[in-house]
């Protein structure tokens, strides 16, 4: 029997979090922790490096029964659409650690268990091939989110964890009727390959889409039940933040493309323009939102909610250009804001305040640190040469081909991120110091460079040169159409 | 009759001959060992229950009907009989302590606790409706006494009173809905009943006796419009009893009523829509009381209504997979609620009651590690993965979306995202406040391993179901 790679890979931070549980010295526990993740992370790219992008099969699957009574078995394996996340969570995860290394100052011990586990399950998530795994895997995850966001969060943590739990469970909680009644259509079975490309009644189709469209629009979020999202973001610590932001709004629109496409094809096509609408509404308000905002966290959340706007607009466009360039501009997200909830994190913990009044003229003080956010912000803009431009510009087409007016709402919206974007970026860095004079503002240290490189290096590598994160997910991709649209659309 | 017959009968009941007689035993020795001695009255207590069940295990090859068809030892039977000797041990483990602080460590406290056993295992091996009351009545005449075992505390007096009034009333609907069916029928039994009616159009009396039957099976459990009792009588009680009955009674009751509730009489009447009525009003009227409680033990006899809801649901599918699934539940929520309540009765100590939630208030900063059993212990009773608490419920919605009550596990699964809300408040009180007191719990040897036990079981069966569920299943009637 050959390894099993992905076994390893979710299990690899439970060993570590198991490990921490016997540590004493907080030191320890933080080295501790950055060592099993960067294990985790090259596990990751060893399953990449053997990832044969040909095939949209599934691969380095493991299979054996769990609950045979019930057809449930413990099923993990990849396509390019999950090798892509499974590397993108591996690396937020690691760079959460080196972001909490200072910010967090008590229980570090068991806010590093909680990181671990957390890691460990949003791995699972996107390599499960069982509904049901997949379900435990998807719905866990709310006990250590909910501990890092209300025990180490700000003010006002303990409304904002209480608020994203029952949200994230109303909705998750009809997904699960959704995938039993899916159970028994699709001939008593949680295989998720068995059951993509089975061809229900339309009737059912269209129930069980919207069952699945309240988990996944409360994960994305699209608005309306947006309404968690800034709290979450501005009470929970950087490492929350980037976890949240990098990999757990991933998880929605990851469900629109494992379950809601090939499983539900002719609902997906009929709903096709109510999602675009949502798509472009969330796109222009999330904008709007952010324009608004003074907290540099709140800023970031609600352009988060604009991004990922993009990200729905480019799957119901239910094309090509619109699907590479929306998983492909998931990625980009997770990067460029993980990087700015980074940023935010590192200037909260020198001043204290995170009011965009109450800057100015950081250039002087912290050059590098300025240098750095210029990049991530032009990159969430989508400018030309940085990773979301490649995005935008695939989600954008596609979106046109597909629906006129909401390409249109797009635009307007990559108009409006450029604008609130450019606002904070002059007012932070840019003109007269205010708060430098206050407060002693030190550069970034070796530490906090390590963990922006990284993410600065994929900024520049997707943006100029995207074809091995396109060669990644092209097949699954194309196999996906065909599961949509039938025979012959994948071309 | 022969004396073959009479071996027979006996030999189908000799777990339950086994525990009176050592509860009769226990009676007399208890009054000749000396105060201090409790210990002695614990181990002999376990020892007999251990003896049942393994009487109880090596009958269960076989099915033995007994006493005229009044009581059987199938499968069914021995799978609840188990639940009610893990029950009943774990309460004898987290007494002694708690005896020991509260002053009422005295032989009868166990002998108590072993008759009710007993009424317990009458009732999951009884087929007649006779046999039925003589189980229940046995165990609840115990547990009034038990409730009432604080005799220096009013609301102890007051809860034992308010459940024998209450309880008195409900058996008495029952057994007139008994006679009822005896006079139109001519039998008690639960599958000659059926026969006597099988055919023709339903007599509206007996559909009446049916309502009646109902009513005095539901108030034992708990559910709504019977429900009443249950917050005072919770509250009032020893917290040790308190933990078994919500546990072992329960599941009695539970046992009784898939008998009678998947008797072909009672579906026949079109009992399953009063039967949803009751799960949909139970575990509604459960949730959204048990949000406003500040008193631990109050919301957990809430939360205790909110479950039993939940279980309905399992009845309400019927056929082998909801009979199994409620079993499976009642399994599960003894291993979960009993460590709640463990957790409870450790925080007794002392002038320190435990009993009201903000009493936890950073808890999680002096015992990490029984916060974290308890956070395990809450979000199983709330029902996220990957505890056994999740497995419970999403077998019972299997069981309901297989029968095509699709509705009613939407409005299961909305509900139980109520009940998640107060369950997650007391984590949030738990991990998320700052401490205002030192905590010095009453954690001995014996706590202790009941907590770890019970814990490994609410994680054990969340990660390795196909074990338990598969026992469910084979003990499952009617497959």
């Amino acid at each position: 029997m050959s390894i099993p790679l992905l076994s390893l890979i979710v299990f690899v931070p439970v060993a570590g979090a198991a490990v921490l549980m016997f540590m004493r010295s907080d030191d320890a526990v933080r080295w501790t922790a950055l060592g099993f993740g960067i294990v985790d992370l090259a596990l990751c790219v060893v399953m990449l490096a053997g990832f044969d992008t040909t095939t949209h099969e599934m691969q380095f699957t493991e299979s054996r029964p769990w609950v045979p009574a019930l057809g449930i078995t413990y099923a993990l394996g990849v396509d390019g659409i999950s090798a892509l996340f499974l590397f993108l969570t591996a690396l937020l995860s690691l760079i959460s650690v080196l972001a909490s290394w200072v910010a967090i100052d008590r229980k570090v011990k068991e806010f590093m268990v909680s990181l671990l586990v957390m890691q460990a399950l949003m791995l699972g998530v996107f390599c499960a091939l069982d509904l049901f795994l997949f379900y435990v895997f998807w719905e866990a995850m709310l006990i250590p989110m909910y501990l890092i966001i209300g025990v180490w969060g700000g003010e006002g943590r303990v409304y904002a964890a209480f608020k994203f739990f029952l949200y994230t469970l109303a909705g998750s909680i009809l997904f699960l009727i959704g995938v039993i009644v899916l159970y028994f259509q699709g001939g008593e079975t949680f295989d998720i390959l068995a059951l993509t490309g089975q061809d229900l009644p339309f009737g059912v189709q269209a129930w069980l889409f919207f069952a699945f469209l309240v988990a996944f629009a409360v994960k994305v979020p699209m608005v309306p039940v947006h309404t968690w999202l800034p709290d979450a973001h501005v009470q929970a610590p950087t490492a929350g933040s980037i976890i949240l932001a990098g990999v757990l709004l991933k998880m929605g629109a990851y469900g629109f493309l494992r379950f809601s496409l090939p499983m539900l094809p002719e609902a997906s096509l009929y709903y096709s323009t109510l999602m675009l609408a949502l798509s472009a509404l969330a796109i222009v308000y999330g904008g709007l939102l952010a324009l608004a905002q003074d907290d540099l966290k709140k800023l970031v959340a609600y352009s988060s909610i604009s991004h990922m706007g993009f990200v729905t607009l480019g799957i119901f466009a239910l094309n090509l250009r619109g699907l590479e360039g929306s998983i492909l501009q998931m990625f980009n997200h997770g990067i460029t804001t993980g990087a700015l909830f980074l940023f935010v994190g590192l200037i909260y913990e020198r001043t204290h305040t995170r009011s965009i009044a109450n800057y100015g003229g950081l250039m002087k003080a912290a050059p590098v640190y300025t240098a750095f956010l210029a990049l991530f912000t032009l990159s969430s803009m989508a400018l030309p040469g940085t990773n979301a431009f490649v995005g935008e510009l695939l989600v954008l087409s596609g979106g046109f081909a597909a629906n006129l007016a909401a390409g249109a709402a797009a635009v307007v919206g990559a108009l409006l991120s450029a604008a609130y974007l450019l606002g904070m970026y002059g007012k932070v860095a840019l003109g007269p110091p205010s708060v430098s004079a206050k407060y002693e503002i030190h550069d970034v240290n070796g530490r906090e460079i390590a963990a922006i490189l990284p993410l600065a290096i994929f900024v520049l590598w997707v943006g100029l040169y995207p074809r091995p994160f396109l060669g990644i997910i092209d097949a699954s991709v194309r196999n996906l159409l065909v599961q949509v649209h039938g025979e012959g659309s994948g071309q | 009759m022969t004396a073959a017959a009479l071996l027979q009968w006996a030999l189908a009941s000799v777990p339950e001959i086994i525990v009176v007689t050592g509860a009769c035993v226990l009676l007399i020795v208890g009054e000749l060992v000396r105060k201090g001695r409790d210990d002695l009255l614990l181990w002999a207590s376990v020892a007999i229950v251990l003896l049942a069940a393994v009487a109880t295990l090596m009958l269960a090859g076989e099915m033995q009907p007994a006493y005229a068809g009044m009581f059987i030892s199938d499968r069914f039977a021995v799978f609840f009989k188990l639940v009610f000797y893990l029950a009943t041990i774990l309460t004898f483990f987290l007494s002694r302590k708690y005896a020991e602080i509260e002053g009422i460590g005295r032989s009868e406290y166990y002998v108590l606790l072993l008759f009710a056993l007993v009424g317990m295992m009458i009732m999951a091996s009884a087929i007649d409706l006779l046999s039925i009351y003589v189980g229940l009545e046995l165990m609840v005449l115990c547990t009034y006494v038990l409730t009432g075992f604080l005799r220096k505390e009013r609301r102890s007096n007051e809860a034992a009173l308010k459940y024998v009034i209450l309880g008195a009333v409900s058996t008495a609907i029952f057994l007139y809905g008994v006679s009822l069916i005896y006079g139109l029928t001519g039998t008690t039994q639960l599958n000659r009943m059926a026969e006597a009616v099988s055919g023709g159009p339903l007599d509206p009396a007996l559909l009446l006796a049916v309502v009646f039957i109902v009513a005095g099976l539901v108030f034992k459990i708990g559910a709504v419009p019977f429900h009443m009792w249950v917050p005072d009588v919770y509250e009032g009680a020893p917290t040790t009893i308190t933990a078994f009955m919500s546990v072992a009674p329960k599941a009695a009751g539970f046992a009784v009523i898939l008998r009678v509730f998947l008797n072909p009489l009672v579906e026949a009447s079109n009992a399953w829509i009063i039967v949803a009525a009751i799960a949909v009003a139970t575990m509604a009227l459960g949730s959204f009381v048990a949000l406003v409680q500040d008193n631990f033990k109050r919301l957990l006899a809430y939360s205790s209504i909110a479950h039993a809801g939940f279980a309905i649901f399992g009845v309400v599918a019927g056929g082998q997979d909801g009979i199994a699934s409620v079993m499976l539940y009642l399994l599960i929520y003894t291993f979960m609620n009993l460590g709640i309540f463990g957790a409870v009765i450790m925080m007794r100590n002392g002038d320190f009651s435990g009993e009201v939630i903000e009493d936890y208030a950073g808890f999680a900063k002096f015992h990490p590690g029984l916060a974290l059993l308890m956070l395990l212990y809450l979000f199983s009773l709330a029902g996220i993965p990957p505890t056994a608490g999740f497995f419970a419920k999403f077998y019972v919605l299997v069981a309901l979306v297989e029968r095509g009550f699709v509705a009613l596990a939407v409005i299961a699964v909305l509900l139980s995202v109520v009940s998640a809300y107060f369950y997650i408040r007391i984590v949030m009180v738990i991990y998320m406040r700052e401490p205002e007191r030192a905590f010095e719990p009453a954690l001995t040897p014996l706590v202790s391993a009941t907590l770890a036990f019970t814990a490994a079981g609410t994680i054990g069966i969340g990660l390795f179901p196909a074990w338990f569920l598969r026992l469910a299943q084979q003990s499952a009637f009617g497959g």
